[in-house]
């Protein structure tokens, strides 16, 4: 009996089906786990399961937002947005409110008073644009709440010192119990303007001659004589004077 | 790390795996265009690699998704990219070009080559190896002239068709670091075309250090014409994928952008090893000498009359060189690409693990594998001139018999 073949006579050669098969299996089978593994609400709205966004929806909601913040605290809202800021939201601070709201009398939402939390935001880095209020937390004010001093619903601008205790409080404090705490950080150091506006670019001058220090500490030296005295021309002449006294703790000869 | 850099750049996202992955495709569409040159170029003398080449690029783009796979995790989600082909995505599309190309390229003219000496090997074997030969043919075992012509025929146009889908395949690698806008290392349109006459370059020496090894371990002996062909043409390729490097070089040095400074500073610190001595100075330009005072390539003769024996020494140590060249080339930019930061200000460095998906013991695993796979196939679908089956003379000459042949 003669084997069945469809291609029989045809100018179709063998090949040609066979691979046809392959292929139409390989394509069928792309078509049928497309049909059974896609989901149904694929690509209706986008790249996505378009269901995955009632999945979404089904969670439980944790953030208030801030429309209903407003309902009760009316005025710190106000205050908020009539300062600078006015774009962090209620929750950002004080955390996911949608049980508080439920339950304003039993629950109540958190007051984060660590440094650190304000410190994500305001913490001194390169990257941060140009302009935003950042501290180094070392040198400011350690030990203090920073609510001590600022109000977070109405923080101010950032303001030029009035003092050089404001940035550099680690001397002022250093200094203010040593032999030195008479004298004004301009006696010995030159602050220009600039260098409250531009601190890294503009710095303070130091004193760079022995003769400076000898204004009061040299053997003719006009100047109280409980002052510590010492013959400039013989003591270390090669040193300024810094380079072996600390000024901002002088010690006690 | 020195100067400044994001804190999101301190550790790099695209490791060793993705330095891989760049590499081994470039070796599949390097052995693929080798392969072309015998079918649609007509070079005779390569043809002993051209079963070889072929097999090459098969075992090495059966490896090549892995280290993405690894890279990313889920490997069990990865069919997900056949599923839902998202358009918008050059890296969605790689499951379709690479698809492509293993099946409608690389398998269909491995198939096609190989039909007539499986059908032969069927009807000689016993056991297993029959079955499996037999069922590779997928039954078609008509070896009538008409058949054997179109086997010939359909190999050729697919190889035709080969080339560009070979350009395609890696220089869509090249596009995909190419069209990062945001990293001056990678955002160069010539990125595409470099790393496609890289692939070049890395394919033919891959199948020069194959041909030759397989060769001294199976106590043959090297056809030399074949071998010189093949430096010469790596020669060439070099030629033309240096001066591509070069071009882009100094573009990007009279372009001089902001980045200059930063990138200058890269590559000599950094970079210095990987770039300056492995890439160009024993990668490139001591192989590209060297090839081109012995390899037959600038005339008839070469440059340097050697002895056969010191030339494939030589042949051998310049593919050995030109491969770690190669791989500097992906190592450089895609790590160069991460070490320094967007901000222009600083460097980072990059501290490969060894143990762990990501590490270098993992990407060595994932090197030696398509040299596995190769050996199996090279078992299943021997590439030798030796092994080639010769067609019964009844069915060779005449061509009474035109209808399938059943499997005896």
């Amino acid at each position: 009996m003669a084997k069945f073949d469809p291609f029989r006579g045809t100018r179709v050669p063998q090949q040609v089906p066979r691979l046809v098969a392959v292929f139409a299996v390989a394509i069928i089978g792309l078509l049928v786990a497309r049909y059974f593994l896609v989901p149904d609400t694929f690509g209706q709205l986008g790249h996505y399961r378009a269901a995955a966004l009632d999945t979404i929806v089904a969670h439980e909601k944790k953030y208030a937002g801030q429309q209903a913040c407003q309902l009760c605290h009316f005025q710190i809202m106000q205050k908020r947005l009539a300062g600078n800021h006015k774009g962090v939201g209620c929750e950002s601070c004080h955390g996911p409110a949608a049980t508080h709201v439920s339950d304003p009398a039993q629950i109540k939402p958190s007051i984060p008073s660590e440094r650190e939390f304000c410190l994500r935001c305001h913490e001194y880095s390169p990257s941060r644009p140009t302009g935003f209020p950042q501290i180094d937390p070392v040198r400011h004010n350690p030990m203090s709440f920073c609510s001590n001093c600022h109000d977070p619903h109405a923080p101010e601008p950032p303001v030029i010192p009035g003092q050089c205790s404001a940035c550099h409080g680690q001397i002022a404090r250093q200094k203010a119990v040593s032999h030195h705490a008479g004298l004004e950080c301009t006696t010995c150091h030159e602050a220009p303007e600039e260098h409250k506006v531009t601190p890294r670019l503009v710095r303070p001058t130091k004193p760079t001659e022995r003769s400076f220090c000898g204004g009061c500490h040299a053997r003719d030296a006009d100047s109280p004589p409980h002052i510590p005295r010492i013959n400039l021309r013989l003591h270390n002449p090669r040193y300024v004077c810094w380079q072996c006294h600390y000024p901002h703790y002088p010690e006690t000869p | 790390m020195q100067g400044y850099i994001y804190p999101n750049e301190f550790e790099l996202h695209w490791s060793i795996l993705v330095v891989v992955y760049p590499y081994v495709t470039g070796l599949v569409a390097g052995a693929f265009i080798l392969a072309s040159l015998e079918r649609v170029f007509n070079v005779k003398e390569v043809q002993p690699t051209y079963r070889l080449a072929l097999l090459t690029a098969l075992a090495f783009l059966l490896v090549a998704p892995l280290p993405l796979l690894a890279h990313l995790g889920h490997p069990l989600r990865s069919y997900e990219i056949f599923l839902t082909p998202n358009r918008q995505s050059a890296m969605a599309m790689f499951g379709f070009v690479y698809a492509w190309y293993l099946m409608v390229v690389l398998l269909l003219e491995i198939w096609f080559d190989y039909r007539k000496d499986l059908v032969l090997w069927a009807r000689q074997e016993k056991g297993l190896t029959r079955w499996i030969h037999y069922a590779l043919t997928l039954g078609a075992t008509d070896l009538s002239p008409r058949a054997l012509s179109f086997d010939e025929r359909m190999g050729r146009w697919i190889t035709i068709i080969g080339i560009p889908s070979a350009f395609l395949l890696h220089g869509y690698v090249g596009f995909i670091f190419g069209s990062v806008k945001a990293n001056p290392w990678w955002s160069s349109v010539l990125m595409p075309v470099v790393f496609l006459f890289s692939a070049i370059v890395s394919g033919i020496a891959l199948v020069l250090i194959i041909y030759m090894v397989s060769a001294m371990l199976r106590w043959k002996p090297v056809d030399m014409k074949c071998v010189d062909k093949l430096a010469a043409f790596l020669f060439y390729a070099m030629v033309v994928d240096f001066s591509l490097e070069m071009l882009d070089f100094i573009h990007r040095l009279y372009e001089s952008e902001e980045s200059i400074e930063i990138l200058s500073q890269m590559i000599e610190s950094r970079l210095f090893i990987s770039l300056i001595v492995l890439q160009v100075a024993l990668g490139t330009l001591l192989p590209m000498i060297t090839l081109g005072l012995t390899a037959p390539a600038l005339s008839k003769r070469s440059a340097v009359k050697l002895p056969d024996e010191l030339k494939r020494l030589i042949y051998l140590g310049s593919a050995i060189l030109v491969q770690i060249g190669i791989f500097s080339i992906r190592w450089n930019v895609v790590i160069g690409g991460q070490l320094f930061s967007k901000s222009l200000r600083g460097l980072t460095v990059y501290k490969l693990e060894l143990f762990g998906v990501e590490g270098l013991l993992a990407a060595a695993a994932l090197l030696i594998l398509p040299f596995v796979i190769l050996w199996v196939l090279v078992k299943i679908l021997p590439p030798w001139p030796e092994a080639e089956a010769k067609l019964p003379r009844a069915e060779d000459d005449s061509g009474a018999v035109t209808g399938a042949v059943p499997l005896r």
